[in-house]
């Protein structure tokens, strides 16, 4: 009898409820998924809450097509001439983070392209395929935006080049990654997970086990692999399968290469690891961009750059390359037949 | 008295034979109930959940959205979204979903799907 007594106490504990909270919200016109791991509900329920306002005002502070946002604001005067203006100095901290960012891609991250950005379709809340105008894009591309032509001094700024129009698209989510992570610390939780759209930020871990992710297959409703994403890392993926169009049998996603002003053909998926650093979320949400859009021999190189060591690319034929150091930490739950280990 | 059943001090074979039970049901919990297909759906709609539905019973859902009406349905041991008001029809394209962990939303009518078994294989998904 007391095995019994014994056996059941064990099972019915296993049974028991962890003190995980999860909640799920929808902000930056996307899925933002907070666990917070061994503090009471009531304190996880609180800080989660503040979590999700302070995302809010990002939101609204740097939306790239509302009108009366902060950096819609300065869009508009970018447009008008060179007359520096106020700016706030988070927003200043974060031009000039982009500015660093767009420097060491060589370009390829560049949150500058706004206006093309804007012509392919992609800043509306719901978008749908568009009339291409081959000679709108050319002019696009020709009038060159980039970061550097903006001139941030004393929280203010202005551009030497009317064409620079900012969208944050590609950097906003890894800053509020970055931004949940302190304001976690500061309140003293020691386990939790973000994730906003995808880019995921950790904290702690999962009671005796590490956080896991599941990387999500390009062309498949399910996880292809998993990795544990321990205390401070964050990851992020670049793909062409969340926000896309089609015309005439073609796919046109939402990552504009800057060069030619087209949306990138050769990639599907490039996911990066990232360790802990106080720019982690950023880097997570940035540092895919300039692999996806490199020539598959110079991805390697592009990571390097950004001093991203971990990567994994899936390129347009559905081919996996990874790097030797991501390779170690990817736990396949569906195998490609083959990989390349760079 | 003698003959007659008696409950006294377990023999060592009765404990053997208990604990072998025992070693078998756990490896059975063990090993059946971490590699099974799903065994529910969870639906959210905004930031609450909708309604966590059993895969064993074939059904319609329809549900009210910010934008519209969307239909899922349950059919077979799988679930997928079925119509949608929303333009690009992402969610409908992703099709069946039947093992644990996968996922699909509809982002405009804030409606999402996750299968669910005893234990999820990751915390969180890269996407």
């Amino acid at each position: 009898m007391r095995f019994l007594v014994l056996f059941f106490a064990l099972i019915l504990s296993a049974c028991g409820k962890e003190p995980l909270v999860q909640t799920k919200s929808y902000v930056f016109g996307t899925l933002v998924d907070i666990s917070i791991y061994g503090e009471t509900e009531e304190k996880a329920h609180e800080v989660t809450s503040q979590i999700l306002q302070s995302f809010q005002r990002l939101h609204h502070q740097y939306h790239a097509w509302q009108s009366d946002s902060e950096l819609s604001k300065l869009n508009q005067t970018f447009a008008a001439g060179k007359q520096p203006v106020e700016i706030s100095p988070e927003l200043a901290q974060m031009l000039a983070q982009a500015q660093t960012l767009s420097k060491e891609s060589q370009d390829l991250f560049n949150p500058a392209i706004g206006g093309l950005i804007g012509a392919w379709g992609f800043q509306r809340d719901e978008f749908s395929p568009v009339e291409i105008n081959d000679l709108t894009i050319q002019k696009l591309v020709q009038a060159n935006p980039q970061m550097s032509d903006i001139v941030i001094k004393d929280n203010t700024a202005f551009s030497t080049n009317p064409s620079v129009k900012i969208d944050l698209g590609g950097y906003a989510k890894g800053y509020a990654l970055d931004l949940a992570l302190a304001e976690l610390q500061k309140q003293g939780v020691k386990n939790a997970l973000v994730n906003i759209g995808g880019n995921i930020i950790a904290l702690g871990q999962h009671g005796d086990k590490p956080w896991r992710v599941g990387i999500q297959h390009p062309r498949n409703p399910k996880p292809m692999a998993t990795v544990d994403l321990l205390s401070g890392w964050a990851i992020g993926t670049s793909g062409d399968y969340q926000r896309y169009f089609e015309q005439a049998g073609k796919r046109y996603c939402h990552i504009i290469d800057p060069r030619s002003g087209y949306p990138a053909q050769s990639t599907q998926a490039v996911t990066v690891l990232i360790s802990p650093s106080p720019q982690a979320g950023v880097l997570s949400d940035v540092a895919s961009k300039p692999i996806f859009l490199s020539a598959p021999d110079q991805r390697a190189n592009a990571a390097k750059a950004m001093g991203v060591d971990h990567y994994l690319v899936v390129d347009a034929e559905g081919k996996v390359t990874l790097s030797a150091s991501m390779n170690q930490r990817v736990h396949w739950l569906a195998k490609p037949e083959k990989i390349t280990v760079q | 008295m003698k003959g007659a059943l008696r409950w006294g001090k377990p023999l060592l074979g009765d404990v053997l034979v208990i604990l072998v039970g025992l070693i078998v049901v756990a490896y059975l919990i063990k090993s059946l109930w971490h590699n099974e297909q799903a065994a529910k759906l969870q639906i959210r709609l905004g930031d609450k959940i909708y309604s966590t539905y059993s895969l064993d019973q074939n059904r319609t859902i329809d549900l009210q959205g910010p934008i519209g009406i969307t239909r899922i349905v349950i059919a077979d041991g799988r679930a997928r979204f079925a119509s949608s008001p929303c333009p690009n029809q992402y969610c409908v394209h992703q099709g069946w979903l039947s093992h644990k962990g996968q996922a699909a939303f509809c982002l405009p009518n804030q409606v999402s799907l996750e299968l669910l078994s005893g234990e999820k294989p990751f915390d969180s998904l890269n996407y």
